[in-house]
């Protein structure tokens, strides 16, 4: 039933992000409580007989003075991860066709994601980036941390042209302890650059997952008639489209393009999440989840 | 090509609304803000361009749909000409005139022989048909192939004495044109005389299917000389001799001399030298005719010595008999109502009358039937018997005229009549000093010459109360003054006043003596027709009392113009040629009816070319003078260009649905 406040549209309506945020995780959460496949907790996990070189302080002493024998205990381990989220503010992001448009969406999106971590009591950082880095919150556990996070999202607003390189280059100098990089963009960008680009964070033991924002637009575009199509984020390309062009070799295209990015960054060891923005975020945060499980 | 409403072209103006559309209306593309372009290329408008050029043929297919509208509005038609290989199925008529002037030096015989050498000239299967025309067409042929029957159809075509008519042979053409639905061509052969024009051109119009091909069988004018006009009694009742004015004319002729002869039942009566102008006209006057009793024929002839001899002879008739009895019933005391009526008839000029005067007390055993009417002037009363026999008489046929005066004051009824007399009427000093005729009925046979009575003072007059009878003439205060009432085949005339000088002043007013001559020609039925009539008019042969006698009529050969049946039916008889018709009625009416030939027949002049041309070019529509290379046709092109906007119109919503397919698929 609560489902529906996840939708974009509704969403919209509400004032503030953590409000937002809170709706969708608790009623994301509520909706997990169903579902018997989801769901963690701090649970013994096996024994194991000791060999040389084990760490003593995992033996299970009540058990050697039963039986004599040394045995490790191990538990699903409760650890605290780190949440980066790399959220692309270039003008192409404020692209909507309905009511929420992209840069929206990824606020909801980076705002639930923040909640939920901070819910989780795991450190929380916000990366905004356009060409540039336009603003950064270390991820931190500490008190108030949510708010900052909301505060620099919600500041957040349409910048100029997307550059991955040298944001990346850039932003990998902050990053000093392995976690999930969550990357929030639309990826207007060839796809083995983009691998290329975000590569690196990977190979540094960071959990990625790019979340890659479209509008249903652009996905299947229904023009009724020549468009004269404007370039956001570079306002002097200007090109006439017709319906049927757009119909066709457009799709063709974007298609192309979006299993590029998808295999690559599959390649790469990375998560690819297509998220249409019309959709509820629900999605969003069951794909993060199922990475955060795999950190546990 | 043309157009029948031309001024629908205006909608041409329409076309302007596909050129804004397409043309004047730029094309704007919408600046639509898009997130990025890096997916769409440069050759997308090269689909552009096709897609304007997709529009270009809509836009022409509009365009043309709009002119097409406009065109079918109009209604455009083409002048087709007709070719001869279209004129499939054509019936040749052999049109043969032969009227009265056809007699002249063999025309008849040299249309014939050409009219011989077109049917030898005929393709094998061509069809034709033989009429010969005067005042009316006769048809001689089936539309045949048959060449012999088509010949013996020409070798019967027979010299008539009727009058050429031109109006008659076109309206013919067209009727048997339209009846077989196929192209005529007609060869006309005639003299083309202009006196068989008719008045009115368009008389003479011809259907588009019919070709005309006229062959004159004259070129000019040939002189010829006629008795145009015979001036005759028609009856005479007395053996003094009669006068008979005869007229003479040429027709195209030098001032000669020419001899004119008046002839009685054969015997040549007198003979006299006329001089008769260049081409005019000359009167002879013959005062020796002595007419024996009986129906005699007369006949006046000149020695033309002309090409045409069949008009030289006017015929007339002229009837020898005792003049008929009118009883005229007076009152014993006063004789001079009988002066004034016997004055009056004689200077009618009327002989055919003979008034026996009687008293009312005379009366009781007269025999009506000898009497052609009576006249029962203010008598008081009469013998009743008489009264009797007196409406009895009116009921099969005879005529009574009553005049009312001081004896019928105090009767409540006309006699005979038995109307209602509602009073007398006076003129006193007081009031009106005297009434006058205020209104009179001209159609009446009494009052149709002299209708003025304007003077005629009327002091005493008795009221009769019409009834249903007919109210010929009233006084000023609407009295009935002068009232005919039908009774039985009969008539009864009443005169409301009297004939003595004494209740009024009519009988010394000029108007009184036509009035009593037509009223005895009305009432004693005389017909005074003309001594002589022409070809192809009509006469009545019996009423309606005469249903189902037989009447004789023979033509001048001496033959029965009717067999039994028709005898006994027919209600009238054209005459259809020259000389004396004998008509036997049952009741003893035997009458010699003179017939002549129309003398416009005379006039031998022929039309004018340029007249034919007009005349063939009815048919086609080419302007006078000119040469007629083919007959045109409009074929209107209406359906046609009906079928291209319905052609149109589909390719439109096709390619129109084809465009809007893709917003169809559009969110």
């Amino acid at each position: 039933m609560l489902q529906r406040f996840l939708d974009p549209a509704t969403l919209n309506s509400i004032a503030g992000l953590d409000l937002i945020a809170k709706t969708v995780v608790d009623g994301f959460v509520a909706g997990l409580h169903r579902s018997p496949d989801f769901g963690f907790s701090q649970e013994f996990a096996e024994y194991r007989a000791y060999t040389q070189g084990d760490d003593l302080r995992h033996v299970d002493w009540n058990v050697f003075a039963r039986t004599d024998r040394c045995y490790l205990k191990r538990y699903r381990g409760e650890t605290n991860t780190q949440l980066l989220v790399l959220l692309d503010t270039s003008a192409s992001m404020g692209y909507g066709s309905h009511t929420v448009n992209k840069l929206d969406y990824a606020r909801f999106l980076a705002a639930s994601l923040c909640y939920l971590a901070n819910v989780q009591r795991d450190a929380a950082g916000l990366i905004v980036f356009d060409e540039d880095v336009t603003n950064y919150v270390a991820p931190s556990t500490r008190q108030g941390q949510l708010f900052r996070l909301l505060h620099a999202i919600e500041q957040a607003q349409t910048g100029t042209r997307t550059d991955f390189t040298k944001p990346f280059v850039h932003f990998q100098n902050f990053l000093r302890r392995r976690g999930i990089v969550v990357v929030v963009s639309d990826f207007y960008e060839d796809p083995a650059l983009i691998v290329k680009t975000v590569e690196p964070l990977r190979f540094r033991g960071n959990e990625v997952i790019l979340f890659h924002l479209l509008d249903p637009q652009e996905i299947a575009p229904g023009f009724r008639e020549p468009v004269l199509l404007v370039d956001m984020e570079n306002s002097g390309a200007a090109m006439e489209v017709s319906p049927e062009y757009a119909r066709h070799e457009y799709r063709t295209k974007i298609d192309a393009h979006i299993e590029a990015l998808r295999s690559q960054a599959r390649g790469a060891g990375m998560d690819y999440f297509l998220v249409d923005t019309s959709r509820p975020l629900d999605e969003g945060l069951r794909e993060y989840l199922s990475v955060r499980r795999g950190m546990l | 090509m043309g157009f029948v409403a031309p001024w629908f072209l205006a909608g041409l103006a329409a076309v302007g609304l596909p050129v804004w559309l397409h043309l004047l209306r730029k094309h704007k593309a919408t600046p639509v803000p898009f997130s990025s372009l890096m997916f769409f290329e440069r050759r997308t408008q090269s689909s552009i361009k096709h897609r304007r050029l997709r529009y270009l043929i809509l836009f022409a297919l509009r365009s043309l749909l709009f002119v097409l509208l406009a065109l079918a509005f109009a209604h455009p038609y083409l002048q087709r000409r007709l070719l001869p290989v279209s004129r499939s199925g054509e019936v040749t008529v052999f049109a043969i005139d032969n009227s009265l002037s056809m007699r002249a030096a063999g025309l008849l015989d040299r249309a014939r022989q050409m009219a011989k050498a077109e049917v030898s000239g005929l393709h094998p299967g061509q069809r034709a048909q033989v009429i010969e025309f005067a005042s009316r067409i006769e048809v001689l042929s089936e539309v045949t192939d048959d060449r012999a029957a088509l010949n013996a159809a020409l070798d019967a075509v027979a010299a008539s004495d009727g009058r050429t008519s031109f109006a008659e042979l076109s309206r013919s053409l067209r009727s048997i044109a339209q009846s077989l639905h196929l192209p005529l061509r007609v060869l006309l052969y005639s003299d083309m005389q202009q006196s068989g024009m008719p008045a009115n051109f368009s008389d003479l119009r011809l259907n588009a299917d019919i070709r005309l091909e006229p062959h004159p069988l004259v070129s000019k004018q040939t002189p010829n000389f006629t008795v145009e006009n015979v001036v005759a009694p028609r009856r005479v009742y007395s053996g003094a001799k009669t006068r008979v004015l005869a007229t003479i004319a040429g027709f195209g002729t030098a001032k000669t001399v020419r001899n004119a002869t008046l002839a009685l039942n054969g015997r040549v009566i007198e003979s006299k030298a006329v001089e008769v102008p260049e081409s005019g006209r000359a009167a002879v006057e013959f005062n020796s005719l002595e007419v024996p009793y009986g129906r005699n024929q007369g006949a006046v002839k000149i020695d033309s010595a002309d090409a045409l001899a069949a008009d030289d002879t006017f015929y007339f008739s002229v009837e020898r008999a005792d003049p008929r009895h009118a009883l005229f019933v007076h009152d014993a005391a006063n004789a001079r109502d009988l002066l004034y009526f016997k004055a009056a008839l004689e200077a009618s000029g009327q002989s055919a009358f003979a008034i026996d005067p009687a008293s009312a007390d005379q009366t009781a055993n007269v025999a009506l039937s000898q009497y052609a009417f009576v006249v029962i002037s203010d008598v008081g009363s009469l013998p009743e018997s008489f009264e009797k026999n007196l409406r009895a008489y009116v009921r099969d046929g005879g005529a009574v005229l009553l005049a009312l005066g001081r004896s019928s004051m105090g009767r409540a009824k006309v006699p005979v009549a038995d109307l209602a007399i509602r009073g007398t009427r006076y003129a006193g000093r007081e009031g009106d000093l005297f009434q006058s005729a205020a209104a009179l009925d001209p159609s009446h046979p009494s009052i149709q010459q002299n209708n003025r009575w304007d003077d005629v003072k009327f002091y005493q007059a008795i009221r009769v109360d019409p009834g249903s009878a007919r109210t010929v003439a009233r006084l000023t205060d609407e009295t009935p003054l002068l009232v005919d009432e039908q009774l039985g085949a009969g008539h009864i005339l009443i005169f409301a006043s009297t004939f003595d000088n004494v209740a009024n002043d009519f009988p010394v007013h000029a108007s009184f003596v036509p009035f009593i001559g037509q009223t005895a020609n009305y009432l004693g039925r005389l017909d005074a027709g003309p001594p002589a009539v022409t070809v192809g008019s009509f006469e009545e042969l019996r009423d309606a009392r005469e249903k189902g006698t037989a009447i004789d009529v023979l033509d001048p050969r001496g033959e029965r113009v009717f067999s039994l049946a028709e005898a006994a039916t027919a209600q009238n008889i054209q005459f259809t040629m020259d000389g004396f018709y004998d008509i036997r009625r049952p009741n003893g009416r035997n009458e010699l009816v003179a017939v002549n030939a129309d003398r416009r027949e005379s006039d031998l002049s022929p039309a004018a070319p340029e007249t034919l041309r007009l005349w063939q070019n009815t048919a086609s529509g080419v302007a006078a003078g000119g040469q007629a290379a083919g007959e045109q046709k409009p074929q209107s092109l209406w359906w046609y260009v009906m079928l291209a906007v319905l052609a149109c119109a589909i390719a439109e919503s096709l390619l129109g649905n084809r465009h809007l397919s893709v917003d169809k698929e559009a969110p």
